[in-house]
């Protein structure tokens, strides 16, 4: 294949992980943080007021005396925190973790993680004493390292682990060893089965991961189809945390396969999910929109997505998605490849 | 010298009574506990009246007759046979359950087995093994690693990782308390159980090193400039998760307040509640350390007079059971092992 389609399919995996990121709910939530903090909080009052006056008219984010453009359909938490993995890729991990400013949010295991960074507690354990080992910021972050090592699902599991080992542990290491190698196959030209087979030989057995992709892609239908199945296969519903990497990677997997890799049906049931609406789309989106490539995706999308609005990491407001990842499908080495974009 | 029997009483009736001093104080800060009673000493009544246990007390009162049951052949399966029997039929709310618990009956009604019923949901860390693990160190006194291995045993159907080690830990260290062991050589015991690069393992040995220098209260300045609590909360607390019940946490809070208040039953339980968090899973795990060591006597008479029968307000299988006699049966248990 050339080297064209490998740009394509890799401007796919990142722009189709904003695609997901933007159409599930919570992305209006994070992208609520680009306004006034009072502005929150008088949201959270209207929460309260709902519940008092019994009213199904549910508050959702807005701008009072503020400019609106933050509350626009966009993406949010996922794209730039990829983003930022693959503009820092060459940089020893720790160390960039370590650069983060205090003005960041995250989730909760990369907060727990950066304070145990700063208690002098390194990988594995600052990845490992910490409550939320299990959720999906490193799959996220995954996609970054599959794209650079196209065709290479090993050594792209490998490099993803070692950053995973920082902020997760386990399920959720092993989410990112899984999405990194299926992005790595995908990134080359593999179609949807061979995308899916990468990321599960990557879940070893005996762990929640393994069983819940395992019981996801056992599911019959086509992907909107599987919205009930899955919301009954993978949630106990006694504590949804929405970024549990044993359920929005198995989510991922069987949207992906149930939709052939097309994004187009495969997120929109994704975000159907409502409790695992925070990352299960982004995922489905990487995954789906490195087998469909850039080009095969809706412009519509396409543009809303590209430019980041810095909700959670400031320094990416304005940041081009695309050019990033143009940077990661330059010639040479993975490591020598996107510095050229750095700085 | 504390007869066995004595001791055994002790560690349920410290247990009972640390969850009971600690209830009104759970999920407060050192700062708010301080503000609403100084030190807060007494057992507050509940709705009822009477001092209310919690999950604590009633699910160690549920541990306890696993052991009567089966002894030291306790099996994953047995446990889950008294997970379907006991747990699993409550209907309506799960009052005073955490998420683990909810989590493991949910996993169980999918049709999970062990290991997975303590994976497939996402607090497997919880310290609802550690609440609940006094009775295998009563069990297997003096044999630290046999408690661990049984509280290991009922933790597999509804933790893992992290919150195996915390019930090993408390287990293990019972088992040594039990034995009127000091307390650094009790908390020496229950790191000897868990894994020294554990998450439990780095969290009990900074907390009880800090709470091995200069004794004090919780809001009594110490050398870094802030109380004791402040200390253990830099030193163990997960500043950025919204709940309490991380077990590393609960356990390095617990070990640590027993060993501040020297193996002392009030001490160690008064101290517990003044640190906060998940002050009544902490103050019952202090509590039931320094029972074991200190025996009945050591429970001061007025938290004694106030333990009565539970009510099974969280377990209804286990209402109207007694810590003495449920600490009697342990005896009893544990001797039909030796004899037989």
């Amino acid at each position: 294949m050339s080297s064209g389609d490998r740009r394509d399919r890799i401007r796919g995996a990142f722009t189709g992980l904003a695609i997901g990121d933007a159409a599930g709910w919570p992305a209006a939530r994070h992208r609520w943080n680009l306004l006034a903090p009072w502005t929150r909080r008088l949201g959270r009052e209207l929460d309260g007021f709902a519940e008092e006056h019994r009213v199904t008219t549910l508050p959702v984010p807005f701008a009072l005396n503020q400019p609106v453009a933050a509350l626009a359909v966009g993406p949010s938490d996922d794209a730039e925190w990829l983003a930022w993995t693959a503009r820092t890729l060459g940089t020893d991990r720790r160390a960039a973790f370590e650069a983060l400013g205090e003005d960041v949010r995250a989730r909760i295991s990369v907060r727990t993680a950066l304070d145990n960074l700063a208690r002098g507690v390194g990988p594995p354990a600052s990845g490992h004493d910490n409550p939320h080992f299990f959720d999906d910021a490193a799959a996220v972050r995954a996609v970054a390292f599959g794209a650079a090592h196209p065709g290479e699902p090993d050594p792209a599991s490998r490099a993803a682990r070692a950053d995973a080992e920082i902020t997760n542990a386990e399920d959720g290491v092993h989410g990112a060893g899984a999405m990194a190698a299926a992005i790595a196959v995908a990134v080359a030209g593999a179609p949807a089965g061979d995308v899916v087979a990468a990321a599960l030989a990557e879940l070893p057995e005996g762990t929640a991961i393994r069983r819940a992709a395992t019981l996801a892609l056992a599911l019959p239908g086509d992907a909107f189809a599987l919205v009930p199945a899955l919301d009954a296969t993978l949630q106990d519903h006694v504590y949804s945390y929405g970024v549990a990497a044993a359920q929005t990677v198995a989510v991922a997997l069987a949207l992906t396969r149930a939709s052939g890799g097309d994004l187009s049906r495969a997120v929109p049931a994704a975000a159907c999910l409502a409790s695992l609406a925070d990352s299960a789309p982004a995922l489905t989106g990487a995954l789906t929109g490195a087998v469909t490539g850039w080009t095969g995706l809706p412009e519509t999308w396409r543009e809303r997505v590209r430019n980041l609005d810095g909700c959670c990491l400031p320094d990416l407001r304005g940041a081009d998605l695309v050019a990033i990842a143009d940077r990661l499908s330059g010639s040479g080495p993975a490591g020598t490849a996107h510095q050229e974009g750095l700085g | 010298m504390i007869e066995f029997r004595d001791r055994a009483r002790g560690c349920l009736l410290g247990l009972a009574a640390g969850d009971a001093l600690g209830r009104p104080a759970e999920n407060l800060t050192p700062e708010e506990i301080t503000r609403r009673w100084g030190r807060l000493t007494e057992l507050e009544p509940g709705l009822d009246g009477g001092p209310a246990g919690t999950d604590d007390t009633e699910y160690a009162i549920f541990a306890a007759s696993l052991l009567r049951a089966h002894g030291s052949a306790l099996t994953s399966e047995d446990v889950v046979a008294a997970y379907r029997e006991q747990i699993l039929p409550i209907d309506g709310p799960m009052k005073g359950a955490g998420f683990s618990e909810l989590g493991t009956v949910q996993a169980l009604r999918r049709g999970l087995a062990p290991p997975l019923t303590g994976r497939w949901h996402a607090h497997g860390w919880s310290d609802g093994l550690a609440m609940r693990a006094a009775p295998y160190g009563i069990f297997a006194a003096g044999d630290p690693d046999e408690a661990a291995r049984l509280a290991a045993v009922d933790g597999e159907v509804s933790h893992s990782g992290e919150g195996i080690h915390g019930g090993r830990a408390v287990a293990g260290a019972v088992a040594a308390a039990m034995t009127g062991a000091t307390p650094a050589e009790v908390v020496a015991a229950g790191l000897a159980v868990v894994p020294a690069d554990s998450w439990t393992a780095r969290s009990v040995r900074a907390a009880t090193a800090i709470a091995a220098g200069p004794r004090r209260r919780a809001s009594e300045a110490g050398p870094e400039g802030h109380g004791l609590a402040g200390e253990l909360h830099d030193a163990v607390v997960a500043r950025h998760y919204p709940w309490t019940d991380l077990a590393p946490e609960a356990v390095a809070l617990a070990f640590a307040a027993y060993v501040a208040g020297g193996g002392d039953v009030e001490e160690s339980a008064v101290t517990a509640v003044s640190l906060g968090r998940d002050a009544d899973t902490t103050a019952a795990i202090a509590g039931a350390l320094a029972g074991a060591g200190r025996g009945e006597g050591g429970v001061p008479e007025r938290w004694a007079r106030a333990i009565g029968p539970v009510r099974g307000a969280c377990l209804p299988s286990v209402a109207g059971r007694d810590v003495r006699e449920v600490a009697d049966a342990l005896v009893g248990a544990r001797t039909r092992v030796r004899n037989g």
